[in-house]
Parts: C-alpha cells; structure tokens; sequence
C-alpha cells in the first residue's frame, strides 16, 4: 500500500521507461512540448490511478481549444469604459459618505475623498444595446461578440498580489499560473511553438513580475516564455552570427548520431528525449521566426489592426495572438501596460494617459475579434479581457488632497471583465454593481469563479486538475477558496 | 563474517568534532576509521549547547553496523507484524482522512490522532476484534447509506487487499505508529551481505547489496575512472575536472601497485576536492535556493539589495565545514547569541532574503506578515521538510499540527524589527576588505548600544516618577475633527494628511516633563496593529490671556524604547521622523519630553494656558499619512527630570552617542538586512489568525513548539529554537539534511519530496538506510558535511558505472534500488561554469557582489524602476553562476530555462527537465559561443594542432575537456567530418593558421550540446 504520491510517481515512473517511450515519442515533463497530456491525482482520492485520472483529460467536451488573454496592467476603469452609471454623476464634487468608507482599506486614498462622476459619455450599442462609452469607439461596433462580466470582485488592492490572484488563484508568490495549469492539464498543440507565448507591450512587464506567467509549484516546463516583437521573438532563437542555417542542420545531425550513440552505450532515454528536443528546437527557430514575421500580412490587416511590423506595440502582439493561435498555440497572454488611473501625474490620469491607452487598445481589440471571427478561430478560442482589480468612485486624493489631475484609487469590490468566443454567451452583460458601481452586488464573481469557469470551457473540471505541493492536492481556482463555474454566461 | 566487517576499523566512541576546515587532514586508516579526535572548539560549544553535558556518548547506542544477517525474502515479510506506517497510515489517507483528518473531523472522527480513533476516546476500532470494530464494519457494508467511503462521492470501495490489512492490523492490536520521519533515528541493522562478496567498502554498500539481492539484482561494474572522477568533481565542486587532474588521476592510477594504493588515490582525489575553495561555492548554491536568495527586494518595484555578504558567509560556512547545528543556530538566531561576532550576525541575513514590499499604498503589516509567514513555512520546509504552511489556516490534514502550534512557532519570530521598509532597517554595513570586518561591525554595535543607554536614562525615570494627567480645556487641528474625552483626545471625522498639525491647550499644574502616551484608536487589541502614529514635532507655549505666546523650550525627549532607527529627539525638529509607532501602532507607546527649566504656568498671570503644537508630517509609502488618532497627555513635576538634564551621566551619554554615531556613519560598505530583536517592552503581541486571514484575529498564542515533538525543551526565542531543531529531540533535521545531499549526489532523494516528509510526502525508499546516513552525520560526524560526502563518493553503490542494460532501466527506470550510478542533468550552474572553465574563461576570484554577465536586451522593463542590466568589461564577465545578479522579477533567462527557480520563495526541489529551449541556450545564447570559440582555440594551442591534418587531435582533446571521457570512433568520425563539411561550406570564414577556426568553433559549440556535456 503506497500513498497517493508514491502511486503518483510510480505511474510517472513507468511511462518514462523505455518501451513507452518508444511507443511514443514524447514522455516526462518534455511531452508537454510535444501534445503529450499529463497526469493528474484527484483531490478527493477517488481516482489515484494517475493514469486512468490523465486519460479522463479532458473531464468533458471543450468548448475552446486556446485562449487569448488580455490583461490590462494596472487596472482600467470600469466606470470610464462599460459600467455605466448616471447615479454616480449626480454625486460628483461631493464628499463620500462615511458609510462607504467604514470598514474599507484603500490604497492612497485618505480620509473623506470627493465623488467623481463618469468622466466620458456612455452610449448604448449594437442589437445587445450594451453600453460602451466613447474612448471605445471601435469595440462598439463588436459588443455583440461579447460577453460583459460587471459583477467582479478580488480580494486584493495592491497590483503585485492582485494580479497574481487573477493569474494564478493566489495572492501571494508561489503557484503555478492559468496558462501553466492549461500546459499542465491540455499540454501543446503545436509540435513547432512553445504552447504557452507571452507578449508584452507598454515597455513594463507587469507589477507582479514574471510570476503572473510562471509555473509556480508546477513542474518549470510549463511556465509561459515570454516572446518579443523586437529582436529575436524567442531567447536565443537566431543562430549565432556567421552560423547559417546549413551550418546548424549539419550541427545538429552529428549531436543527433553521437547522442544515439551515448543513448546506445548508457541505456538512458532521457538522451532519446534530449534528441528529440534539439529537432524540436530546431524547427522552433524557422517555425518561430515564421510565425513572428508580421510583414507576412496584407495592408488590409495592417490597417484593420493599425499594426507596424517591427514596433512593440499591442496591436502588432494582438495581430500576433491571432497568428500564434491559427498555429495551435494554447494559451497566449498579452499584457499591455501603463492603466494604473491615479492622477498622479498626467500619463497616469483619466483626462491624460488613459485616453492613450484606450486609443492603443480598441481597435486591435476590435480587430483581432473581428478577425477571429472571420477565420472561424472564434469558435474555440475564448478570448478574455479584464485588469486585475477595479476603480473607486472616488476621486483619488492622494495625501488626502485634491490632485492636479483626475484619477481614481484601486477598488477590490467591483470590475468590469469581458470574454468573447470558445463556449461563451454572446451579446450578453452579467452581473450587477451597485449604483455608483462600487461594489459587485449581484452575481458577484471572484477570479475563482472565473477560472473555474475558464477550465470548464477547456473542459477541464477545475477540482479535478490538482498538483501535490505543501501536502495538498493544489488547483488553479484554490482549494481554501469556494469557487463555482458561472454555467449562465455558456453558450 | 564477512570481509567487509574486515574492513571495518573498530568504531572508537568520537569524542570531538573533527575540524575539516579548509585543507583535509591527513587520516590514517581506512574510509570509517581514523577520524582523528580534535578538541572542539569552545565556538561551536557557545552556540550548539551552552549547557552540554560530558556524556557524547550517546550516539553509540546501536551503532554497531554490520550485525547479523537479516532476512529479505518475501515469505518472512509477509509474516511480520504490520507496519502502521507503511501499511496502514496511506490507506487512511487516501481514503478517510480527507473528511476524517486534520481539518474536517466528521463525526468526530480523525484519523490523524490515535485517541480519536482508538478506545478510550475514540469508537471506531476494537483492537483485536475487527469484527467488533465499526471501521470494518463500515468499509465491508453493502448498505450505500451505511459504507464508508459513502458511494455517491467516492464510487470505488475499499480493495478486499486494503481491507484485509485493516483487519490484520486490528487483530494484531491496532497498533498506532507516530509519523515515520517524526520517529527516534532508528540504529541501522545492516547486513553486509552473506556471499562473502567484497563488493561493500561501507555498511551502505552492504544495505544497498541487500536489497538488491532481495530483488535478484546485482550492482552494475565500477565505472571507469573518468566517469567517477566527472560525477565526483560536479558533486563536491560543481565544475568538471581539467585536462591536468584527468591526467595526473589517471597516471597515480596506473602506478598503483594494488587495491589499496589504487584505493588511495581515490581517497586522495576527493580530499582534494573537497580542500578545494570551490567546494564552497557548489555547496553554497545548494542553499541559496532554499534560502531564497536574490540581490533585489521582490514585487513590484523589486529593488536592489545588498545581499551578497550572505552569500559570501554560506560560501566560507561551507568551505570550513561549519557543523550543521552551528550554520543552522547562526542563521536562525545568531543575533541572540551570547557577543556575536560580526558573521553570526552576517548570517542572519537568511532570513531576511523575504521580500520587501515597496509598492506605493501597500500596508507594510500585511508584508511584513507575508515575510513572518515566509520565515515559518521556510524554516519547517528547509529543517524540517514538513508542510507547515498548512497549518497558517486550519490543523494540518494529514498530520498532527493544530493551528494554534503555527502561531505558536510565529510568536517565536515575531520579535524582529523589520518591518517591510524600503529601507529595510534594519541593516548592518559590511565593509568589501574583510579585515575591516570586525571594527566596522563593531562600531555600528556600538552606535547601537550607546542609543539604548541614552534612551534608558530617562525611560528608566519614567517608570520611577509620578504622572498625572493633563485635561485639555480646548483641541483642534488644521485639518479633520478632534473630540476631547476627559484626558483623552480622539480624531472624529475628516481627512488627516500628512503635515495635519493638532493644537492641544490646557490648564496645567507646574511641571518638569511632560509625557505624550500615543494610543491605539481602537480599544480592543485584537484590532491592533493599526496604521502608524507618529508625533514628528512638539511645540511647547504659554499662552497667556492677552493672547500672547510665549514659547517653552523643551531640554530632551525620551522614548519607551527605540524601534526604528530615529532619534527621538528628532520630535523637536521639523524632520518627519519623531516619536510614536512607525510604520505601525502595535500597542500604546510613549515619550517624555523635559523642560529645560520648570514651568509655572501660573507665573504667566490668570488665565494663562499650557499650548501644545503636535505637528504630524510622517507618512508611509504612497504618501499615506501616520496621524495620532488617540493620545493623552501627562505631566510631572519632579526635579528628578531637571536634575537628569543637567546630569554628568546624560552628559556622558550624549557625548558616547555622538562619536559612535560618527563612527558608524564613516562606515562604508555593503547594507545588508540583518535580525535584530525587538526590545520585550514593546513587543508585538502573537494572535491566531482566524482560518488564516491575517486581519480577524483570535487569542494571543505563546511562543512554542507543536506538542507532537516530544521534548522537555522549553522554546520561547529563536534560540531556543534553533537549538531545539538540531538537538537530538528532534529527529527531522538530520533526516532531512542528508536526504538533501544524498539528492544532490543521486539526482532523487532517499525520501523523493525533499519538502515533504510527512504522510503526504513519499515514503523513504530505504527508511533504514536514511536513518543510518542521518545518525552517521550527526553522531558520527558531528554534523559536519565533508567528511559524510567524502564516505558517499567513495562509497561502491556511488562508484558503479551509470551505463545499464535495458533490463534493468525496465525493472528499475527511476534507480530506486541503486543498482547502478546515478545520471543526472546538470544543473541550470553547472552548465554555465563548466563552459566557461573548460574554455580557459572561468574567472575564479571568491565571493563579492553579484555581476551582469550578457544577457538579451529588454530582458529587465520592470515597472517604476530604473535598474539597469550592466555587462562589465573583463574577468567580471565569467564569474561562476552564483555570482550573477538574481533579480526576482527577471531572473537570469538561461538559468530559469535550466530549472533555477526565481527564489521569490524557499525552493526544496529542483525538478530537472529537458526542453528545446535549453537546447537553444547552449547553441544560440552568446556566453555559450564565446565559449565555444574560446575552448577551440584552447584546442589549437594545447594540441598543438597547427593545419588542418591534426584537426582531429583538437577534436579529440576538446571533447576529452568536456566529457572527461575518450571519444569512441564514430565521435571522432562524426566531429571530424562536421568540421570537414563545415569549412567547406561556403559561408565560413577563412581559415586560420591551417585551422578554420570558425569552424572548430562550431564543432566545440556542438560538443557543448551533446548529452554527455549537459550530463554527469
């Protein structure tokens, strides 16, 4: 009688030995690169048998194959953008009631702050009459692909813990991210491009560092690799100068014989593995710089997007997620920064930076959905767009006094995400916020809930996808957390 | 017996730790023998056990190794009694535990502690009647209402082997077994092997000979002495041998006349090793993962730190051979001990690689509750390999740790006066010659110590005088309201920034002192701490009733006790430091400030009133204001206090604080975070969290220790409990030390989860021959690492050969049994320094701060922060892997491909994988082709190949430097013709003397990616 860890590894300990590797291909923690799915124990212990619990991946039909996530780092308004509230305009200027302040911890705001109303005009669009307002104007004409999440709600106010807690179901450092469960539970797709593709713009990377895309406690292979616009679009992916092409096959030919040979005289087939990975890298360095070349595509794209092939910018990484998910990447983040609204300083202020931001954003946003759309992608792609907490509807007060520009604090209790594609409900809004849009009252979800139901899409039962670490059997939508799969925004 | 107890020298009772510092004693004898007795040094007694009794014999109990045979057939195993651990305790945790365990004890019922299940208390077993036993009678129902586990949730009962077990174990008596690793080191009962073989040196070799025959198996060959010599040489040093030593080994070897001379140079080889400086280096990257070392502060901003002092102390500990009780007390506690010296203090830097928080509006208690709780779960993780992070919410699932133990063991860290401040304070400079080490430590303890001196003087007087309270008549503030109830003063509604400035009057009796008591605003300390409250300025007036002010000049101000490091008299200038609890209020504090001459109001004519201007100008990051919002004010008028102005002792004691404040600001050097307690007087109190959440707070929890060790140790401090981790109550340490280097040598643990030695950790693979190696390393070798890895490298089972045939990878793939050598994949620096060493490149100066070697551009775009990635000219460049600059939020690219981890947490296990992007590393990244190039050369000049026809002799020489081994025909046949094709190719370069070197280059590079290059 073995614990359930020893069955674990005894199970990954057979499939590593030779005859299954020669069964198939791929094995261990490599096979992830290569489609290979993996093994996972059941929390409840009802199903230890590694195997059979891997082979039940995934728990029922998936609605999405990939994902593209949005992230918007800092936090956008929801109260600038689709949560429209006329109630909070007739406050504006005045002092905020003692009752929403009891009990609330803020990250700069002090004291008593003003009311600040919606500082842009709202109006309602397409035939689901959502309402948008107008730094918009572009993702007004595909609201009807959408479906608007108003009611979330996190537990964090500081942007390094609230974004790990969207991305990996935990505030603090250490566990494994969304993208690194799907690795983990779905593995690749694509037997050429990393499975897991990160693409930043905005010149930051996000507050919480490369954790919001690492592995965690996870096994490092799944951890998503960062890709670039500018430069080598994959580390080290370019040969060494004065190294052709040529050159390098001939290279790899003779590590690929002396490696059988070594494989030959020690038995090992983690040398069979190591073969295989350098053909793959190999492949990876045309495939990728293939797959990066934006100068493939037309001017009608370039102009629907507003992409300029050698720019780091998020239209050229939107334009790319679309060509990293026609070629079966499986999860592909974007983080765009620079959303942080406080008023501080004119490129942080919701009469400064924040127009710019929105401009840089909406129609690649628009663009990609359309696109997606167009190419039949949007059926099992589920695209998701959200920051990592909300905005208060009232006005910043840094050092409890007024600022010289407009801006908004960090607010837990209430923010607007959207997702559109793979499995969900078009044309649709869920959940409430409360008049001023301070707090998610109504069908209120948490980012547990959201991955929860993210999984469920990839049909994955996120109680069933479980790692062992610190004696527990971990999960993305957290075990100490309740979480429940929203099944009303599923189409 | 056997020969192998002939090769056993008689085990002498070791009364001294022998000293294996820096260069290896010459030992006479054999591979267990001869430890020669050095007297301790009275070092290691200060800080292992001050109170240490005479007797060290205690660790022969039992240590008579090579007993008896035992008998390994199946057929007598099946007849022994039940093992609860290995039989009986998985059943229950896989199926009952999760609603009968730690945390959900469903009708009462928890198979984690025996009295719940067994009689008296507990109602579910009937030992020696399993029929009469509701368990059983549970698990066997046919009765969906009535089986256990209930169907609907758990669809699969109970296997009949499962529950035979269960029964066996009741009719034997239902005997309970505490947790396995929490257990007495058990003695080892090794058999050597009764064949008469001599394949055993050690009583290791003969419990891995054992089994393996148990298993119809037999050890594989020696290795060849290259491939032991490649595995040895990465294991004590982390870098492959030269060209040179490959030689000399192989010349001693071949002039070795018999077993033992041959045996000696082996001996010979790893004393050298571990003589070696690099020694300490390997070692020491070991333990920066558990430390979670790195040169920045972490989150957002993720600034730089001055942490490489640490480093520095783990490399010299390691090189020393500082016993392992020693380097665990130092990094726990070594503030605590009895006059410091300045690297125990060095060494508490462990424990302040947590992260600091810097982010703008975050509330520095919630990180600095963050690092508390780090600090825990690493200790328990690093010492103990158990899952304490568990118990930060609920008891443990699995094992017997109740919440409240967890705060128990936080109120044991929680009097440090960290506290997540960017600065963070506090910090001791360490100066970069090491022979300004111990002054300039010196100086700054000083600066400290003339502090608290001055302070007490009037904090002393204050507990000794009467005080009486001042009721103000009016209060009010520039901004925000204030409300006065009796004495005391409340805020009462409104915004109070930073520079709110209150104004108290009142009628006041003469006086000679005055006393602020700054309280918190809530009543209830379970609500403690709250947000700062700081008085950054007082000024004292008489307002007289004409309206006219006339100042009062204030001689001194004391303090309860200095937290932080301001002086409280900075309260008299416009400095935003003053009195009162930054960044946060953990209880009531206060401060006295003294006339300079007593004051009548009075005198001033009727209606005249004292004026107090409380200016508040502090904040904390984000601009968040640290306003009073509850205080009283008291006065005294005791001459006591003129009489301590004018006073030669506080004369005395200003002009002391005054030099040693300009003697430690002279210090220059590194700022590295250190511990240092909080003093009892305003410590924090410790209160359960609530299901974890660090703001609903419960009862307050005395320090201690879980109930499940059993120890008559009383633990109230850090010291007490470092001490108690690595004395002989607890059983973990040990266990979990050599199960670590034992992963290190093997690539997989004895006990696989390195971090988990607990019921949902693996089961040992060899539970006795852990506990042999456990007791070897703490009786036997009193802690101390080299000599125990001197006997695992010499070891048989360590020297067989890695090569196996298919059969045996089939029986055994993962090497479980030993009947072969380990192969394991280098680690993430291991590939870096054994590139740059084999290219001639490897700069091997020791120790200083961290370096940039190349690495991409834009890798670093970390928000609100301009730190830079500067490559240095020259030897700076080619530093070994742990010298580089570890920033978490962007760590070295190629190291996090070959598995490092970011170290933003401890990290027990490195799980190495195989990926095609550390195949682009190697090939593409330009650290590995500058070291291509630069190894090609090498080639060209020590072969002395000068055209082209000796090409292959450049060849074979690198990758001898690479592999240590010959290369085979078809290498030599596949490099040559690469090199061939490659120069034919018409985009390479000219050649070079007769040699293209472009070409070589490719091939060296491609020597560097074969398997046996990234492999010992």
């Amino acid at each position: 009688m073995k614990s359930i860890h020893d069955q674990v590894q005894e199970e990954f300990a057979r499939l590593q030995t030779r005859k299954h590797f020669l069964r198939n291909c791929s094995m261990g923690l490599a096979g992830v690169w290569l489609g290979e799915r993996s093994v996972a124990a059941d929390p409840d212990g009802t199903q230890s048998d590694a195997a059979d619990a891997g082979q039940s991946i995934p728990h029922f039909s998936p609605r999405a194959k990939r994902v593209i996530f949005l992230h918007m780092a800092g936090s956008p308004s929801q109260l600038e953008l689709f949560d429209y509230k006329p109630e909070l305009q007739k406050l504006d200027g005045q002092d905020c009631p003692a009752s929403f302040l009891e009990g609330k911890r803020f990250a700069f705001i002090q004291g008593v702050p003003k009311m600040l109303g919606p500082q842009y005009p709202f109006q309602q669009c397409g035939q689901s009459g959502a309402w948008v307002s107008d730094r918009m104007p572009e993702f007004q004409s595909v609201v009807d692909r959408v479906c608007f999440v108003k009611s979330m709600h996190t537990s964090q106010f500081n942007h390094g813990p609230a974004q790990l807690l969207l991305h990996t179901g935990n505030q603090n450092l250490g566990s494994a991210s969304f993208g690194a469960w799907t690795m983990y539970g779905l593995g690749s797709e694509s037997e050429n491009l990393p499975g897991f593709i990160v693409l930043v713009s905005g010149g930051k990377t996000p507050s919480a560092g490369k954790s919001v895309w690492g592995s965690g406690f996870l096994p490092s292979v799944y951890q998503g690799v960062q890709c670039r616009s500018k430069g080598d679009p994959v580390l080290y992916l370019s040969n060494p100068e004065g190294v052709s092409l040529q050159q390098r096959r001939r290279a790899l030919d003779a590590i690929g014989r002396i490696n059988q040979q070594t494989f030959n005289e020690t038995g090992d087939p983690e040398v069979l593995t190591r073969i295989s990975q350098y053909e793959m890298a190999f492949r990876m360095q045309t495939h990728a710089t293939e797959a990066f070349d934006l100068r493939q595509e037309d001017k009608a794209t370039h102009a629907l997007y507003g992409t300029e092939p050698g720019k780091e910018s998020f239209a050229n990484n939107c334009l790319l997620a679309r060509r990293l998910a026609e070629r079966g990447v499986r999860f592909i983040q974007l983080f765009h920064w620079g959303w942080d609204s406080h008023g501080a300083a004119e490129s942080e202020a919701l009469n400064g930076g924040f127009k710019t931001r929105c401009e840089e954003v909406d129609r690649p946003i628009a663009a990609l959905l359309n696109d997606l759309g167009q190419r039949g992608l949007l059926e099992d792609t589920l695209v998701v767009w959200g920051g990592e907490f909300g905005r208060t509807p009232m006005r910043e007060n840094r050092g409890g006094r007024e600022m010289r520009f407009v801006g908004r604090d960090h607010n837990p209790g209430a923010f607007t995400m959207w997702m559109a594609g793979g499995g969900i409900k078009p044309g649709i809004s869920y959940g409430e916020t409360d008049e001023i849009g301070y707090e998610a009252i109504e069908n209120k979800v948490s980012p547990h809930d959201l991955h929860a139901t993210l999984l469920h899409l990839l049909g994955i039962d996120h109680k069933r996808l479980t790692y062992m670490h610190q004696g527990l059997p971990q999960r993305l939508s957290n075990v100490t957390q309740p979480s429940r799969v929203i099944e009303d925004i599923m189409a | 017996m056997s020969t192998a107890l002939g090769r056993r020298r008689p085990l002498r009772p070791n009364l001294t730790r022998n000293r294996f510092a820096g260069t290896i004693a010459r030992r006479e004898g054999g591979l267990l023998g001869g430890m020669r007795p050095v007297a301790k040094s009275l070092l290691s007694d200060r800080i292992a056990n001050p109170h240490r009794k005479d007797d060290r014999i205690h660790w022969l109990i039992g240590i008579f190794l090579l007993v008896g045979f035992s008998c390994g057939s199946d057929v007598v195993q099946a007849e022994r009694p039940i093992d609860f651990n290995k039989q009986i305790r998985p059943i229950l945790t896989q199926h009952c535990t999760s609603c009968h365990g730690g945390v959900k004890q469903a009708g009462d019922l928890s198979f984690v502690y025996a009295d719940k299940v067994l009689p008296p208390d507990g109602w579910v077993i009937e030992p020696g009647d399993p029929d009469a036993s509701i368990l059983i009678e549970r698990v066997k129902s046919d009765d969906p209402d009535e089986r256990m586990p209930p169907p609907h949730e758990h669809p699969d009962p109970l296997s009949p082997g499962e529950i035979e077990l269960l029964e066996r174990w009741i009719r034997e008596g239902a005997k309970w077994g505490g947790l396995w690793s929490l257990e007495p080191l058990q003695p080892a009962t090794i058999a050597a092997g009764s064949d008469g073989s001599n394949w055993p040196r050690q009583p290791l070799d003969g419990r891995v000979l054992e089994r393996l025959k148990s298993q119809g198996l037999s050890p594989s060959p020696e290795a060849d002495p290259e491939e032991w010599l490649r595995r040895v040489s990465f294991d004590l040093i982390g870098l492959p041998p030269s060209m040179d030593r490959i030689a000399s080994f192989r010349t001693e070897l071949n002039r070795a006349v018999d077993a033992s001379s041959r045996e000696q140079v082996y001996v010979r080889e790893v004393d050298r090793l571990l003589g070696s400086e690099r020694f300490g280096e390997r070692w020491a990257s070991v333990w920066m993962d558990l430390a979670r070392y790195a040169d920045s502060k972490g989150f957002e901003k993720d600034p730089h730190r001055d942490m490489w002092p640490y480093r520095d102390w783990l490399i010299r500990a390691f090189n020393d051979d500082m016993p392992y009780d020693e380097f665990t007390i130092r990094q726990l506690a070594g503030d605590l001990l009895e006059q410091p010296t300045p690297d125990d203090l060095i060494a508490t830097a462990f424990h302040r690689n947590t992260q600091t928080n810097t982010e703008g509006g975050t509330d520095d208690e919630e990180f600095r509750v963050a690092a508390l709780i780090d600090r825990i779960n690493t200790t328990w993780t690093v010492w103990q390999a158990t899952t304490f992070g568990c118990v930060q919410c609920h008891s443990h699932p699995y094992d017997a740790f109740k919440h409240e133990e967890y705060y128990a063991c936080m109120a044991i860290m929680n009097d440090t006066l960290d506290a997540d401040l960017p600065s963070d304070y506090p910090t001791l400079k360490i100066p970069d010659d090491p022979a300004r080490l111990a002054a300039a430590v010196e100086v700054q303890r000083t600066y400290q110590r003339r502090r608290d001196e001055r302070n007490q003087l009037g904090s002393e007087l204050a507990g000794k005088v009467a005080w009486s309270p001042l009721v103000p008549s009016n209060a009010s503030s520039t901004e925000g309201a204030l409300r006065i109830e009796d004495d005391r003063v409340r805020t009462a509604g409104g915004t109070f920034p930073p520079g709110v400035r209150y104004t108290v009057q009142a009628d006041a009796p003469p006086l000679t002192a005055l006393r602020i008591e700054i309280l918190p605003a809530s009543d209830n300390p379970a609500n403690w701490p709250e947000q700062g409250s700081v008085l950054s300025q007082l000024k004292l007036s008489v307002e007289k009733a004409d309206g006219t002010v006339i100042p009062v000049p204030i001689a001194d101000v004391f303090a309860d006790a200095l937290t932080g490091p301001e002086d409280p008299r900075s309260s008299l200038d416009k400095d935003a430091a003053g009195v009162g609890g930054y960044p946060k209020l953990y209880r009531p504090r206060w401060a006295v400030f003294v006339l300079r001459d007593r004051l009548v109001p009075e005198a001033f004519g009727p209606g005249a009133v004292l004026r107090l201007e409380m200016l508040q100008s502090n904040s904390v990051a984000g601009n968040l204001a640290t306003p009073i919002r509850h205080f009283r004010w008291q006065v005294c008028d005791e001459a006591a206090w003129t009489e301590l102005i004018a006073s030669k002792a506080l004369a005395d004691a200003t002009e002391a604080l005054e030099q040693a404040k300009q003697a430690a600001a002279k210090v220059r050097g590194a700022d590295l975070p250190v511990m240092q307690q909080r003093q009892a007087a305003v410590g924090r109190a410790t209160r359960q969290f609530i299901r974890g959440n660090w703001l609903d707070r419960g009862e307050e929890i005395p320090p201690g220790i879980p109930t499940v060790f059993d120890t008559e140790q009383t633990v109230r401090n850090r010291l007490d409990f470092a001490r108690w981790i690595v004395s002989r109550d607890n059983p973990l340490a040990a266990r979990v030390w050599v199960n670590r280097i034992w992963a290190q040598l093997f690539g997989i643990g004895l006990v696989e989860t390195l971090e988990d030695f607990g019921s949902s950790g693996t089961q040992p693979a060899d539970r006795e021959l852990l506990d042999h190696l456990a007791l070897r390393l703490r009786e036997q070798h009193r802690w101390q690492l080299k000599p125990l890895l001197r006997e695992l490298v010499l070891s048989s089972v360590y020297r067989q050969t890695s090569a196996a045939p298919e059969s045996l990878r089939e029986h055994d793939p993962r090497n479980r049994l030993l009947a072969r050598g380990p192969r394991t994949r280098l680690t993430a620096e291991m590939i870096r320094d054994q590139a740059l060493s084999v290219a001639g490149l490897l700069e091997n100066r020791l120790g200083g701060p961290s370096v940039m070697p190349p690495q991409p551009d834009g890798v670093w775009q970390t928000v609100y922060s301009g730190a830079q990635w500067k490559t240095p000219e020259g030897a700076d460049r080619y530093r070994r892997a742990l010298y580089t600059y570890w920033r978490r939020t962007s760590p070295y690219p190629s190291f996090l491909m070959f598995d490092a981890p970011t170290r933003d947490l401890c990290s027990a296990r490195r799980i190495a994988t195989n990926t095609p992007l550390q195949a682009l590393v190697t090939l593409n990244d330009p650290v590995y082709v500058e070291c291509g190039r630069a190894l090609a050369t090498r080639a060209t000049e020590l072969s002395a190949a000068d055209d082209s026809a000796d090409v292959a002799d450049a060849i074979e020489w690198m990758y001898w430097a690479v592999t240590q081994r010959p290369p085979g025909q078809l290498e030599i046949d596949e490099l040559t013709q690469l090199y061939h094709d490659l120069r034919e190719d018409p985009s390479g370069d000219a050649a070079r003397g007769g040699i293209a070197l472009d070409a070589l280059a490719i091939v060296a590079n491609t020597i560097l990616n074969l398997d046996r290059a990234v492999t010992k």
